[in-house]
């Protein structure tokens, strides 16, 4: 169930990188830094994964990159969501969401009383 | 964009993922250090947080030659999309030039088109029935025709129990089928209306529609029983044309009667439309059970003869039979055949073979007579097709001159030059599909003005010209051929445009002459050179060819050519035969020669130049045979007075005369030729000729050598028996040749109206002038010299014009020049012949080029040149006239303007 690259649920890498360059363009380091900030630093246990999955996402079209300047003047590789990506951003968070919910549902069901 | 993708190539992108992860390892090292990790352990804590260095890396890389790739695909769509709405743009503001350019390709496609769709039609497609390539032809693939009847036995046609015998023999087929020609039938469909008709008719075995595989399309076809026993069932089939035409395609047509030389048959079922026999080049309407041969033909006992060589065979090779295995069977079946049924000489066996080849294309006449012709015609419009590429690319390399600003700012503002080459050969390709398409529109006229043509007068002989798959792709593969062939060396020339050389260029100069333009035209003049020297090829062909034709045209016919009607009559089915033959010979001679104009008449069997001929066999005592057909000639049955009705001369001795017919004189006449073969020098007249086993018959006349039959060959030996009663039984057919005062031709509806006056049944079956049928013996001759000679003529114009613009162009570029020497002091006369000689100059070339080219495909022409040399200096001599006059007058008014240039002209030009 878990990635064995990532050590996160199989899938949710992607839209967490998706989600981390919603809001503008990032590098990879920064993007592991949201990443690792927003789960609490439970979930990224390798960082390698990350850039796989970044160069995999660009290919596949929901981003695009571009050499920058980091804060410290670095020549760094940026990361941004591609029109396709943010749509695809918008449809894994509605489909989680809903998976989540029918999970926990299911998880706070009462017991069953015949059984 | 592209510059973006330029530079990230491949290599690049290993090294752009090297960066970025190395930048995050270095951001990682750093904050591990600002958190108090010393150094060297924070690089190697970075390292271990990072996971599989390695294994990360290459991914990466993967995931982006792959992206990258993707994107140069959609980029060169993009390109090749770009090109295109600017190839558009580009001709449709040139729209003028556009048409010019895809005109002349549509006409060289076009004729190639045509000419191939022929070509395939004879010679290529196979018939189209199912799994056409397990079929195997017995026999001639040629021979579609007469009844020959010989004492030796045939391999190219079979007798119908030789037929038999072969096929119950034979383990190489899994069936065999048999056809023969049933000539003169005369079908009725509508006993009420009784209007007959003639039809193309073939018997066949009752096998024949299964051993094809061909369905029904209504009805049935015959289903293998109606050969069973003789005569026993009239039934046919009719083809779908047929059915249209003279059934008013009605369903239940099946099962109607119908009348065949006045016997009844049912009709059971119409073939498909595709199935038009197994003949290509001639469509048959009705199919007749073999075993009906003697019911639609009472006097002709074809089934049992033993000399009736008439059908011919098709058969479907046994599954994992070869051809080569199936060769050697049929042969070695064959031999046994007719060791045991004829008796035949042991010698006589071992002659025989039966040619055995591939039945995939069926059986054609049309494709031996056509096939030379079609194939020298394919190569000359090859040629044409190369002198119109060349054609095309002189002009757009002209236009390409024009552009060749837009060209170095173009390449200035960083376009690359394959780039550039991409484009220009985009808009070629434009040009060539608009020509394609033009071609292809003209194709379908073409081929038919071609059959029409070929047939010079006579019904258009039936062939599928369909522009079908193979016809297309042919016109496709052609068309990108000469897309690369005139757009390459303009795209090439056009984007080596150096920009200092237009920028100079583009300065006003006195000289007029730079480097660039200089380059320019001296590719301009190659292919100048390459058109004439093409043209030069095709008007040698051509004029071999017309010499050729002249030759045959006027070749001696040894008989009154120009005065004579030839009738072809169906005696037999009226009835008359014996007694009543002769009887009606002799009133029939006599009313003809009481039309008024008419001088002479006499009648034959075969008649003159009809296509059918009988030869046979005989002894000359005294004569010992070298060869096996020493012993043979030609013959044919004649009436009375036949040499002085033919207009021919005799050479000795007399004519036939009424009392020999009478009498049934045992008297020959020999022509000339058989004459010298057997009697030498020495006096034929009063020696004895034995026919046969049956009788002798003496020489009572020498008849100087007619061409009877043929123009392009010379006369054979033939000898002439008086008609009628004789040993050969009466004749199978019947013409009158009729001599006339005047011209032949006026005297032929006059001449038809006495035969209807003197027996309204008596069918016509032909009726023309000799001459008329003289100039259809040599059709073939006759189109292939009308085509060179067209060809030849377009090739000409083609390069006279391309030699006219470029003389004109370049005269426009040397205004100044010419300005200045006339201003220092020229002549008209000098800038005159200075401009002539310059065109000479490009006609010279071209002829060094042309004449042993053509001389060269001269020698390809041999087989179709008749009493010419191929290295005929006359033709040679002809053509190069012909071109040098005609690049004369194409360079004549440019060179004409040239003289009339003045100083002043000069200075206001530039």
């Amino acid at each position: 169930m878990l990635d064995p690259d990532g050590g996160l649920l199989r899938g949710t890498l992607d839209v967490l990188i998706l989600k981390a360059v919603s809001w503008g363009p990032r590098h990879g380091y920064a993007v592991a830094e949201w990443v690792k900030v927003a789960t609490g630093e439970h979930l990224l246990v390798e960082e390698g994964p990350l850039y796989t999955a970044l160069h995999r996402l660009e290919r596949q079209g929901w981003l695009t990159s571009e050499w920058g300047y980091s804060d410290n003047n670095r020549k760094a590789r940026f990361y941004q969501l591609s029109r396709s990506g943010r749509a695809q951003l918008r449809s894994e968070v509605s489909s989680w969401q809903k998976y989540v919910d029918a999970v926990t549902r299911a998880l706070s069901m009462p017991a069953p009383r015949s059984a | 964009m592209h510059r973006a993708i330029g530079r990230s190539s491949r290599q690049s992108a290993a090294r752009e993922v090297d960066d970025e992860l190395a930048f995050h390892l270095d951001m990682r090292t750093r904050q591990l250090i600002g958190q108090g990790v010393p150094p060297d352990e924070a690089r190697r804590e970075a390292l271990r947080h990072f996971g599989d260095l390695e294994r990360v890396r290459t991914s990466c890389v993967t995931y982006d030659q792959e992206r990258l790739s993707a994107m140069q695909r959609a980029n060169v769509i993009d390109e090749i999309r770009q090109d295109l709405s600017y190839a558009v743009r580009t001709i449709r503001r040139n729209a003028g030039f556009a048409t010019v350019v895809a005109l002349t390709i549509a006409l060289g496609i076009g004729a190639n088109t045509a000419i191939f769709s022929l070509v395939h039609a004879v010679m290529l497609r196979t018939l189209p029935v199912p799994a056409a390539d397990s079929l195997v032809a017995l026999g001639d693939p040629a021979a579609t025709g007469s009844v020959f009847h010989s004492s030796a036995p045939q391999g190219e046609m079979f007798t119908y129990r030789g037929y038999t015998l072969l096929r119950e023999r034979s383990r190489a087929f899994s069936g065999m089928l048999a056809s023969g020609r049933a000539d003169r039938v005369q079908v009725i469909t509508d006993q009420a209306q009784g209007e007959p008709d003639r039809p193309r008719a073939r018997f066949v075995s009752a096998n024949y529609f299964q051993v094809l595989r061909v369905p029904a399309m209504q009805g049935r076809t015959f289903d293998g029983s109606e050969d069973a026993s003789v005569g026993a069932s009239p039934v046919v089939t009719v083809s779908h044309s047929y059915w249209t035409r003279k059934l008013a395609a009605d369903p239940r047509a099946v099962g109607r009667e119908i009348l065949i030389n006045g016997a009844r048959f049912t009709v059971i079922g119409v073939t498909p439309e595709w199935f038009t026999g197994e003949i290509v080049g001639q469509s048959i309407d009705i199919w007749i059970p073999v075993t009906m041969q003697t019911v639609v033909m009472p006097k002709r006992a074809w089934l049992t003869e033993s000399e009736a060589y008439w059908l011919i065979l098709l058969a479907r090779r046994a599954p994992g039979v070869t051809l080569t295995q199936a060769d050697a069977m049929v042969q070695r079946d064959m031999r046994g055949i007719l060791g045991e049924i004829g008796s035949f000489s042991a010698k006589d066996l071992a002659d025989v073979t039966v040619p055995v080849s591939p039945g995939a294309r069926g059986f054609s006449r049309v494709r031996e007579s056509y096939g030379q012709a079609l194939v020298t015609l394919m190569i000359g419009v090859g040629l044409l097709l190369l002198i119109i590429c060349a054609n095309v690319a002189n002009l757009l390399l002209a236009r390409a001159l024009s552009r060749s600003r837009e060209m170095s700012v173009r390449l200035a503002i960083g376009a690359g030059r394959g780039r550039l080459v991409r484009q220009l050969l985009t808009e070629s390709l434009v040009l060539g599909a608009l020509g394609a398409a033009g071609g292809l529109l003209l194709a379908r006229w073409g081929s038919r003005l071609l059959l029409a043509l070929a047939s010079d007068g006579s019904p258009a002989i039936p062939l599928d010209t369909r522009l079908d798959l193979p016809v297309i792709a042919f016109t496709g593969a052609v068309s990108i051929v000469a897309v690369v062939l005139f757009g390459l060396v303009p795209a090439l020339r056009t984007s080596r445009v150096d920009l200092a050389t237009v920028l100079r260029a583009s300065a006003r100069s006195l000289t007029g002459a730079s480097g660039g333009w200089a380059r320019q035209f001296s590719t301009g003049q190659l292919l100048i050179a390459a058109q004439v020297g093409l043209s030069l090829v095709l008007l040698i062909g051509a004029s071999l060819l017309v010499r050729s034709l002249q030759h045959v045209q006027n070749a001696p016919t040894g008989l009154d050519r120009d005065h004579l009607v030839i009738v072809d009559v169906d005696a037999q089915s009226r009835g008359y035969a014996g007694d009543r033959l002769l009887t009606f010979t002799r009133d029939m001679s006599q009313r003809l020669a009481r039309v008024p104009g008419v001088a002479a008449v006499s009648w034959s069997e075969n008649g003159v130049f009809s296509g059918t001929e009988s030869h046979t066999t005989f002894q000359v005592p005294g004569f010992v045979a070298k060869a096996e057909d020493d012993t043979s000639a030609a013959y044919d049955q004649v009436g009375p007075a036949y040499v002085r009705a033919l207009g021919a001369r005799m050479e000795r001795g007399r004519d036939i005369s009424e009392e020999d017919i009478a009498t049934r004189a045992p008297v020959v006449m020999i022509n000339g030729a058989m004459a010298r073969f057997f009697f030498g020098a020495s006096d034929p007249i009063g020696r004895s000729i034995q026919l046969g086993d049956s009788g002798t018959v003496q020489v009572v006349g020498v008849v100087a050598d007619v061409r009877d039959h043929q123009l392009t060959s010379a006369p054979e030996r033939r000898f002439y028996v008086p008609a009628v009663r004789n040993r050969y039984g009466d004749p199978t057919a019947l013409s009158f040749e009729i001599r006339t005062t005047g011209a032949p031709g006026p005297l032929v509806p006059a001449i038809r109206k006495a035969i209807a006056e003197f027996d309204p049944l008596l069918l016509i079956e032909d009726a023309g002038t000799l001459d008329f049928a003289m100039r259809q013996s040599v059709r073939e001759e006759r189109l292939l010299a009308r085509l060179a000679a067209g060809f030849g003529l377009l090739a000409l114009l083609l390069a006279s014009v391309g030699l006219y613009g470029v003389m004109t162009y370049s005269i426009s570029r040397r205004v100044s020049e010419i300005g200045l020497r006339v201003a220092l002091g020229a002549q008209r006369a000098m800038v005159l012949r200075m401009v002539l000689m310059d065109a000479m100059r490009l006609v010279g070339m071209g002829v060094l080029i042309g004449v042993p080219l053509g001389l060269a495909a001269a020698r390809l022409l041999r087989a179709q040149l008749h009493g010419v040399e191929s290295a005929d200096t006359v033709s040679i001599a002809v053509a190069l006239t012909v071109l040098i006059l005609s690049a004369a007058i194409a360079a004549l008014l440019p060179a004409l303007r040239a003289s009339r240039v003045t100083p002043l002209v000069a200075l206001q030009q530039d």
